[in-house]
């Protein structure tokens, strides 16, 4: 990173602090907004996680994080704003529509209030949570146990003639995570859907607070479990730019092929669970099992069928044999093959690609104002790709040609973009296999040799979309917030968007075309 | 002796085969798909762990919710007795009119309807609803289908009309073979199956016959279930006696009535793999597009009937 390059993003005659990656400057709490617009909206800038941190104790105040990503220069520009004797800060999000939810999710954990923010609901915590408690603080105890509390949460409403409303889940027949969906619909048509989560809040970053290092890595694999590897992934290699160490080039090498292993294993999943829920059961019979031959060879290589367990700071725990790598390299040609096939079956499918095409579109600028990330944005055509504008692990030497998309934001095109990404992750995986440069899996890094007030960022490409990990230390060294964001937070925003135009019966399959984390929003 | 015997056979028939009918079906799906699947005697043990199970009835229920399954149970029963199965000399001039069988059938899908709102329930009502949409599209084809096999044999007994050969009437032949093909896609909708409804999905919002069903538990859900197995052995027994009469006995002769029994048998066995086939090979249709197909069986059938009377 060139902090020359940099300079055309920062404002002039502003005291900047560098630390890692990362870029971060204060501004007054009024001039965020026109920070904010200046990098958004005239430099281009992508707005990657809204964060705050309390530091009352050793600073006597709030502090709120705006960090901004600069593409192709691997760095992060980081606006930040002092909140002292007030709970007030200026909301972004009249300008900014991607800052809609993390305001709210400062308003909800921090008790700070956005001032102009068009929707003052609480989020992720439900009615049952007192709203004077503010779990994020510092002086809150992760152990409270505060009282019932009563309300009603205000959803949306459509009024009408014949306008009714059907409430969906929390819990579902399948065994799938818990959300609420409120439709309203005219007939079998749906006018307005809403999600509603929160139902798998489990505490995650007040956790990572408590936590030691190693079990903080353990944590964030739980962030997702399908995710597990991205995310500490994402985690661990924050860590290291804290203390200031590289994993040696063999744990990059191993990093990228577990990663592409994780997208591969999720993507044929994914794709048969589409089909199924299309009602196409060969390809549903057939996705499955992709699936279950990649995670058996998750399981064989690393002892996780998750790849759980594999990350540790400063590399990777499991190293892949000379045989193994021999193995595998057979066995994915193979496996692309076999792809192959299924997808002619199902791409020949004239009942398939009926139920997939021009269903739950999302159009281009409801997925730009939103910054969705992801399957989601590459639908539309967005080249928008952590691997390559961010490159970590040994992605710089493994970059992928080009960020497979697709037009039309439709099911069908997130049907496309998985496809795309599974043939390209084989390739990757196959040219890191012949690559593996030989050498140690992981340097030792002491956890008290974290930098001190520092902070670093750090984004990772997984399978859903780009997972962003923002973390801070004190002067002390030791980790004082984690604030991850996993892809499906963003884009959860804009799965209400898809639903109007739809009939009922195929929002099961524009769900699964998304396919979000419910655990990964609610943290 | 042997008429009461061979009335008992025809009266428990529908009820004893059908579970057996729909475990073939998912055998077969099981292995097109690479599973081994549950044996094929799965839907009895079901229907009998249904019954000793306790049941949750919603409060708001009245005694339609209540009643429902016995009425419909009730119904499919007394259709099966009305459609020929492996012999066409049983005259049942009660129940075997073509206007009885899909009558006395529309009373059971009319009570399904009210059940499925009668708890209140999102899922029940869009059920109802949409179970309402598809069954009285259906019902023009399915008249109209009968209807030319009635043309064709000169009654609306189903049973006399299965006992006029397949080829007897060298004209009737492409007559029959068009009111089949409306015949089948009526079959497919009013059973629930590929691709108007998914009977194995998870997914409630997809969801037609399993929605309305779905507030239902223990004896009342076995009762349910196992309506909605007679009623696609019904259509089975119907699309294969009706429209493809081969071996169905004439007479009260042992041998015949044997081979009668035989070659149903093989037939229903084919029919249970068209399905299998079907909901293997192909996505189920979008909503909206049912109505399209629904309106094909009506044509083909107005085109088998004029056929039936050239101008």
């Amino acid at each position: 990173m060139k902090i020359e390059t940099l300079k055309q993003y920062l404002p002039e005659n502003v005291k900047t602090g560098v630390s890692g990656n990362a870029v971060f400057f204060e501004v007054p709490a009024s001039g965020i907004k026109e920070t904010a617009r200046e990098l958004y909206g005239n430099k281009k800038l992508s707005l990657k996680l809204i964060a705050a941190t309390d530091e009352r104790e050793t600073q006597g105040c709030f502090k709120v994080w705006y960090i901004f990503g600069v593409p192709g220069e691997n760095a992060f520009i980081i606006p930040f704003i002092r909140l002292k004797d007030t709970k007030e800060f200026p909301s972004l999000t009249p300008g900014i529509h991607g800052a809609w939810n993390y305001e709210r999710k400062i308003q909800t954990f921090f008790g700070l209030i956005p001032t102009g923010h068009p929707d003052p609901r609480p989020i992720i915590l439900h009615e049952n949570w007192p709203s004077d408690i503010f779990p994020l603080r510092k002086d809150f105890h992760w152990q409270t146990r505060p009282a019932q509390s009563q309300g009603t949460y205000q959803f949306q409403r459509v009024e009408g003639e014949g306008i009714y409303e059907i409430p969906v889940g929390p819990i579902h027949a399948g065994i799938i995570e818990p959300g609420h969906f409120r439709f309203s619909v005219a007939g079998e048509e749906i006018l307005l859907l809403e999600p509603r989560l929160g139902y798998t809040h489990k505490g995650s970053e007040k956790l990572f607070e408590q936590l030691s290092l190693d079990k903080k890595v353990r944590l964030s694999e739980k962030i997702s479990g399908d995710s597990s590897f991205s995310h500490s992934l994402a985690f661990c290699q924050a860590v290291e730019q804290l203390g200031d160490v590289t994993a040696p080039r063999r744990a990059r090498y191993l990093r990228v092929i577990y990663a592409e292993l994780e997208r591969l294993a999720n993507h044929v999943g994914d794709l048969g669970a589409i089909m199924l829920d299309a009602g196409f059961n060969f390809g549903g019979a057939h996705g499955a099992r992709l699936r279950e031959i990649i995670m058996q060879i998750n399981g064989r290589i690393t002892g996780s069928r998750f790849l759980r367990g594999v990350n540790v700071i400063g590399g990777v725990a499991k190293d892949l044999t000379g045989e193994e790598r021999n193995r595998l390299s057979g066995e994915l040609p193979a496996i692309v093959k076999d792809f192959s096939e299924i997808i002619d079956g199902a791409e020949n499918s004239t009942s398939l690609l009926n139920r997939l095409k021009g269903t739950g579109v999302v159009p281009y600028e409801v997925v730009e104002d939103h910054g969705v990330v992801g399957i989601a944005a590459k639908a539309v055509g967005i080249e928008r790709d952590t691997r390559a504008d961010f490159p970590y692990a040994a992605y710089d030497e493994l970059r992928p040609d080009e960020v497979e998309t697709e037009q039309g934001g439709d099911v069908y095109a997130r049907f496309r973009v998985r496809v795309k990404e599974v043939r390209a992750s084989i390739d990757i995986i196959l040219h890191a296999l012949n690559k593996l440069p030989d050498g140690p899996i992981r340097i030792s890094l002491q956890e008290d040799a974290l930098k001190k007030d520092a902070l670093s960022v750090n984004a990772v490409e997984g399978w859903r979309g780009e997972i962003v990990y923002f973390i801070t230390t004190d002067a002390q060294g030791n980790i004082s917030r984690v604030a991850p964001r996993d892809p499906s937070f963003v884009n959860w925003a804009v799965l209400g968007h898809a639903g109007p135009g739809n009939v009922v019966p195929d929002f099961p399959l524009m769900n699964k075309s998304f396919n979000l984390s419910y655990s990964g929003n609610d943290l | 002796m042997k008429m009461t015997l061979l009335w008992t056979i025809q009266f428990l028939s529908v009820p004893v085969i059908s579970p057996l009918c729909a475990g073939i079906i998912k055998k077969f799906k099981a292995l097109l798909q690479n599973r081994q699947g549950p044996g094929i005697f799965q839907p009895y043990r079901d229907i009998g762990k249904l019954l000793y199970k306790d049941e949750v009835i919603s409060r708001d229920a009245s005694w339609i919710f209540r009643y429902a399954p016995y009425i419909i149970f009730t119904a499919t029963v007394v259709a099966g007795t009305g459609i020929p199965l492996f012999a066409s000399f049983l005259k049942n001039t009660l129940t075997g009119d073509l206007l009885v069988v899909i009558y006395t059938l529309s009373i059971g899908t009319f009570f399904l309807a009210l059940a499925g709102m009668d708890t209140g329930s999102a899922f029940g009502g869009f059920g109802s609803s949409r179970e309402m949409t598809v069954s009285a599209l259906a019902e023009g084809g399915l008249i109209f289908s009968l209807l030319t096999v009635a043309l064709v044999s000169g009654t609306t007994n189903l049973f006399a009309g299965s006992g006029t050969g397949m080829f007897a009437i060298g004209r009737s032949f492409l007559p029959r073979i068009l009111a089949f093909g409306g015949f089948f896609i009526v079959l497919l909708a009013e059973t629930g199956r590929f691709p108007f409804d998914n009977p194995a999905t998870h997914l409630e919002l997809t969801m037609i016959h399993e929605a309305m069903i779905l507030e239902y538990s223990g004896k009342r859900l076995a009762l349910m279930e196992w309506a909605s197995a007679n009623k696609l052995f019904i259509f089975a027994a119907m699309a294969s006696n009706l429209f493809f009469p081969w071996g169905i006995a004439q007479g009260p002769d042992t041998a015949a009535i044997i081979f009668g029994i035989t070659t149903f048998a093989i037939k229903i066995i084919i029919f249970c793999m068209v399905i299998a086939v079907l909901e293997s090979s192909m996505a189920k249709f979008r909503f909206f597009r049912l109505p399209d197909l629904l309106i094909i069986s009506f044509i083909l059938n107005v085109i088998a009937i004029g056929m039936v009377y050239p101008l």
